[in-house]
């Protein structure tokens, strides 16, 4: 024995038994429900495993005469000790090794040794032969070698016999599984290190060796495999050896994978090998133990390894296919006889057809091909839901979907070859639709979510397939569908009619815009079943066929839109299906799509569509998610009456009906039913703002400026001074009952900024409101609020509305300005109070006003005192970027952009602008330089490089001293190598920055680079993202 | 057949061959009917056991021809309230960002299950929208009210 692996020491003997004391403890059943001591024992084992005395403790386990487990533990343990002593192994102890363990690999399989052991003992011998000191090169051939031979013979003696001719016929039905296991872990191990970066690709390097042990591998691979055909040919099938077949098919896979990522077109031979050995596997195909693993590994090297088949073999699978014991498993599947066991077979099918794509339409298509298209399309008939009982309808479809993906293409539309497919292509229609039928209330009950969504998804990838077999098929493919729905409404078969119909909705995608399905539509919706349907005959129709024929109403807008006749009816049912918790949410959002699009033909149904409305708004499907669509579908179609007079008489029904709710929902929300009370308060002004949504004009004429240049801002108008002014007082009133001393709620807030909002873009209208109404709302709020960014941004798209008459509305502006001033005075003056959420409205705010309203904000003159609201507001948004909060510095960024950007149209404004330049230009570099001198984040360099470099290209005469200055400013120190305080930047590395910058010129990306690298230097290189 | 076509009919093929549980990606179609593979249609699933769970949201992922040296743009559509994602609906995300943690081996299927991963973990750090942000920041209920009513109006069918 060795003496790296000598027992002598009394340490070694002791650790030893341990060891063997361990290992029976471990696998002993007593032990099996304390996992506390099962972890202690492993614990203990792992160290021993690492200790000097771990080789002669792996290999007196190994020895063991009575337990698999301590002969596994044995392996197990040369494994760990290679891996923990690699440094210490040279050449001579990795020959020792390797020599020593192909000894007992080659004893412990003469014994018959059990695979569990023998897997682990060949994962120990590849781990000695990844190591850069193993002279060991053609691993597969040495091992069979020594195998044959009894014993360990040398690389070069083992070399000298003829592999494929002398050594594989010897080895015995054992020595070949042994091998194959080794033969697989050297494979496994190649592909692994060959996806890794390596750190010497060399001759002697690990994967170069082991690479070139690829062809002994496939002709080992093969050996067993041709061995065991024959002899399944001569002895029967029972006689196979099932376990020996699956490892020399999975050994093929395995090479051809660490094959097919090397440069293959140098090594012909290499593929010949492995392209037989494929041959090899289709011929298992036919020997009926082993045709499932057969099956299962060809499939997989087709999705992968394509090259690995040439012609002969693609023939005799297509033979085997087309007639064999594999066809007749497909066909049991077919027939529902067999489960999901023989999917391999229905998988080997998919990926053979999918090989051949195209290909196999071929002219004329072979006999196989044509029997095998049979099977193909039969697997539509297998019973059961697609994707719950029947998994073969799923892939199968995946393949006529690419086929009808590629068809117009690849193939010439007046070729044979193109008609053949198309008609394959109709048949997978017809095929499908079986499959598509939603199961009965019964079945679903039994399933999962899983298995709903499940069936759910296959149906959409069914639709896929239509909406991609439309090019080719055109509108027969419609025709198919209006058929089977216009017979089974007829027949009030509900099922049938449902997934008919949910197949013409998925098809509005290819025929609605463009018309061409029009007359099959017609068909459908101009049948008298339908009409019994639409006047409300049918109550018995089924909660999902409702859905789906909801759903298919709005997916057919430009439709109906052509066939406005229909109209009424359709919205007679989408009303009724309001009432239906499954169907209202569809409805509603069908609801709203009809009527925007045929809003002026729908006024005459107007007064029925307000009762259907009465009746709704008490059910519990009226929801903030559908109520809102529906009123603004309503509202929509009343914007189309002809005078305003038509108009103010239902909005006044609507609305009086909201006042009461709002009463309702203030008298709520002060007692233990607070919850709805709020919830009632959102419902009720997210329904006015919709309403507002609904009124908003049509046309897009812009908005006669001239009209309100010099004027008033809320000109008098049928809407707030004639008649519509009590419309007008009911939604004031809504608002009022809602917001004034009503419980501060985020969702309140916005819908009541959509409500202001809604007659922003109007000129006159009922959500038209006096501007003091929108000063006033925003001022009500106090600070710190949630819901001030909504808030705010209501206040912009306000002077936004107005931007062409500015000076008309100059003391609202100012009122917002003041109080956006106040808010961050209150900030300023109490950091406690600081709410980043209105810090970054407020300015957003500011920003946005800049361009049109800055006169209103530069009032105070070119003197500017510290008290001014200009000065507060600017000194708020300089530190806000000294602030850690993203949202406030990037809004401020924004800010200083545009205040630098800003150019007055006269010499006064401009003026004031060069004044408050002059003053804030030197104050906003210090703050920049302050932050990007290591003291803001990271992720906020980009934001404060913008302002930064904005200054710099728009005023660079105020921005070079101002910057140099606030650069001398900086004063950090560090310590260096001697021991003494240095700055941390000198005077160099300040004006190197400084010209650095002028040379960028506000160029983004040189701007930023510079900036990181400055920042990285004041806060250590350690925050650099490479590190 | 350019890289980024060559590309894309592989990631095709490979999301047909294996795709996660409830998720949606395909190519969208031209008026013709034929694909657009620069354009993809996307729905992802909110996560089950979050706030999230139950809704389906619709997102398009538009690669630029320099795909996939650059990452796609994905955007909700219509915008999804979330703090990270920007008011156009398009998503603020370390991988899909060419100068952040974007790999041309990023497949859709992890783009995907990254922005599903996301919904319930927003990244406080970059927001990129002010609604959604502050009221998560902010009023956690009020945030979570908000995200359940989203979640039921992106209900699949």
């Amino acid at each position: 024995m060795a003496t790296w692996m000598s027992d002598e020491a009394l340490g070694a003997r002791e650790s030893i038994s341990e060891t063997h004391m361990l290992v029976t403890e471990l696998y002993n059943p007593a032990n099996q429900r304390d996992p506390t001591r099962i972890n202690e024992i492993q614990a203990r084992l792992q160290q021993l495993q690492k200790t000097e005395h771990a080789w002669a403790i792996a290999d007196s386990l190994l020895q063991n005469e009575h337990s698999p487990q301590h002969r596994f533990m044995g392996a197990l343990t040369f494994t760990v000790k290679i891996n923990v002593s690699w440094n210490e192994i040279d050449e001579n102890a990795a020959a020792e090794i390797m020599q020593h363990l192909i000894n007992r690999f080659v004893a412990l399989v003469n014994k018959g040794e059990q695979a569990m052991v023998m897997r682990k003992l060949a994962s120990s011998l590849v781990a000695i032969f990844r190591h850069p000191a193993t002279p060991w090169k053609q691993a597969v051939w040495q091992l069979a070698a020594c195998l044959a031979h009894g014993g360990y013979i040398s690389e070069e003696e083992s070399q000298a016999v003829d592999f494929q001719g002398r050594i594989l016929p010897a080895l015995g039905k054992s020595g070949s599984g042994a091998l194959l296991f080794f033969s697989i872990a050297l494979a496994e191990e190649a592909y692994r290190l060959d996806s890794e970066p390596q750190d010497g690709a060399g001759e002697k390097s690990a994967v170069q060796r082991a690479i070139s042990n690829i062809k002994d591998g496939l002709l080992l691979a093969q050996y067993a495999l041709r061995e065991i055909v024959h002899h399944a040919k001569v002895a029967g099938d029972d006689a196979v050896d099932v376990a020996l077949g699956a490892e020399a098919m999975s050994s093929w896979k395995t090479w051809l994978g660490v094959h097919g990522n090397r440069q293959r077109s140098s090594a012909e031979d290499v593929n010949v090998l492995a392209v037989n050995c494929g041959h090899t596997i289709i011929e298992t195909l036919r020997v009926p133990s082993l045709s499932e693993s057969a099956a299962s590994i060809l499939t997989q090297a087709f999705e992968t390894r394509r090259w690995a088949f040439d012609n002969s073999s693609i023939w005799l699978l297509s033979e085997i296919l087309a007639d064999s014991f594999v066809t007749a498993r497909i066909a049991a599947v077919r027939s529902g006889d067999e489960g999901n066991e023989s999917m391999s077979f229905v998988d080997l099918l998919i990926a053979y057809v999918s090989h051949l794509h195209l290909g196999i339409f071929s002219d004329p298509v072979t006999q196989q091909n044509a029997a095998i298209l049979v099977l193909v399309h039969g697997i539509f008939e297998t019973p059961g839901y697609a994707a719950i009982d029947d998994l073969g309808t799923p892939r199968v479809l995946e393949f006529w979907n690419e086929i009808a993906e590629s068809l117009p293409d690849e193939l010439e539309h007046d070729s044979p070859r193109y008609q053949l497919v198309k008609s394959h292509i109709a048949q997978v229609v017809l095929g499908l639709s079986g499959k598509l039928l939603y199961p009965s209330a019964e079945d679903l009950e039994d399933w999962t979510d899983e298995e709903r969504s499940e069936f759910g998804a296959f149906r959409h990838d069914a639709c896929d397939y239509l909406l991609s077999a439309y090019p080719v098929l055109g509108v027969e493919l419609v025709t198919v569908f209006q058929r089977s729905a216009t017979s089974y409404l007829e027949a009030r078969d509900w099922r049938n009619f449902e997934t008919a119909m949910f197949c013409i909705a998925q098809l509005s995608e290819a025929v609605d815009e463009n018309g061409h399905a029009d007359q099959c539509l017609d068909a459908i919706f101009g049948s008298d079943s339908f009409a019994r349907l639409c006047a409300g005959g049918e109550i018995e129709i089924p909660l999902k066929a409702r859905q789906t024929l909801v759903d298919s109403f709005g997916k057919y807008q430009s439709y109906f839109e052509r066939h406005s006749a229909l109209l009424a009816g359709v919205l007679n049912i989408l009303f009724d299906s309001l009432n239906y918790e499954l169907c209202a949410q569809a409805a509603s959002r069908s609801i709203l799509t009809l009527s925007k699009s045929c809003a002026r033909v729908l006024t005459a149904d107007l007064p029925a569509f307000l009762d259907q409305l009465d009746q709704f708004r008490s059910k519990p499907t009226a929801t903030v998610s559908t109520m809102p669509k529906v009123l603004e579908g309503i509202a929509t179609i009343i914007q189309n009456l002809n005078t305003d007079e038509e108009k103010v008489q239902t909005l006044e029904r609507i609305l009086g009906f909201f006042v009461q709710e709002a009463t309702t929902a203030r008298a709520e929300v002060t007692g233990p039913e607070h919850e709805s009370g709020r919830a009632r308060g959102h419902l009720v002004l997210s329904c006015i703002a919709s309403i507002g949504r609904g009124l908003r004009s049509e046309n897009d004429e812009p908005i006669n400026i001239d009209n309100q240049a010099d004027g008033n801002p809320y000109p008098p108008s049928f809407w707030n001074a004639g008649p519509g002014a009590e419309a007008q007082r009911l939604i004031m009133e809504a608002m009022r009952l809602l917001i004034v001393d009503f419980p501060v709620d985020n969702s309140i807030i916005e819908a009541a900024c959509d409500i202001l909002k809604a007659g922003y873009t109007e000129t006159a209208g009922l959500f038209v409101f006096p501007p003091s109404m929108t000063v006033d709302f925003i001022k009500s709020f106090p600070l710190g609020i949630s819901g001030t960014d909504v808030i705010m941004a209501t206040a912009s798209s306000f002077l936004a509305s107005h931007a062409s008459h500015a000076m008309n509305i100059r003391s609202e502006a100012a009122a917002l300005i003041d109080h956006v001033a106040q808010l961050f005075s209150s900030m300023l003056q109490t950091p406690d109070l600081y709410d980043p959420e209105t810090a970054n409205a407020g300015i957003d705010f500011l920003a946005r006003l800049l361009p049109k309203y800055y006169p209103i904000l530069f009032t105070s003159g070119p003197e500017l005192s510290p008290e001014s609201p200009l000065v507060v507001l600017l000194h708020f948004t300089l530190h806000a970027l000294t602030r850690p909060e993203p949202l406030p510095l990037r809004s401020a960024s924004l800010f200083w952009i545009a205040l630098i950007d800003l150019r007055g149209n006269t010499p006064e404004q401009t003026s004031i602008i060069e004044s408050v330049h002059q003053e804030f230009i030197p104050r906003l570099c210090y703050t920049i330089v302050q932050q990007i001198a290591g003291r803001c984040a990271r992720s906020d360099l980009v934001s404060l490089n913008d302002a930064l470099r904005r200054t710099i290209f728009k005023k660079m005469v105020l921005a070079r001293p101002a910057l140099r200055a606030a650069l001398d400013s900086l004063n950090a120190q560090v310590t260096d190598p001697s021991g003494q305080q240095v700055p941390l930047l000198s005077t160099q590395d300040k004006s190197r920055f400084l010209e650095s910058l002028v040379i960028a010129r506000g160029a983004q990306k040189q701007s930023l680079d510079i900036v990181r690298a400055f920042w990285l230097k004041c806060r250590g290189m350690n925050f650099d993202y490479a590190q | 057949m350019s890289l980024s076509q060559n590309r894309l009919q592989e990631e095709r093929k490979q999301w047909r061959r294996d795709h996660p549980f409830g998720f949606v990606a395909k190519p969208a179609r031209t008026p013709q009917g034929g694909l657009d593979l620069k354009t993809w249609e996307c729905a992802i699933p909110g996560k089950s056991k979050t706030l999230w769970e139950g809704g389906l949201f619709k997102l398009t992922l538009i690669f630029p021809d320099e795909y996939p040296t650059k990452p796609p743009k994905c955007k909700f559509t219509p915008p999804l309230f979330h703090p990270n994602v920007y008011p156009s609906g398009t998503v603020c995300l370390s991988i899909l960002n060419e100068e952040e943690d974007w790999r041309p081996a990023i497949t859709i299927k992890q783009i995907l299950l990254g922005i599903q991963d996301l919904l319930d973990n927003p990244n406080p750090e970059s927001p990129a929208q002010a609604d959604a942000y502050n009221l998560f920041k902010k009023d956690r209920p009020a945030y979570e009210r908000k995200v359940k009513q989203v979640v039921k109006e992106n209900q699949p069918i």
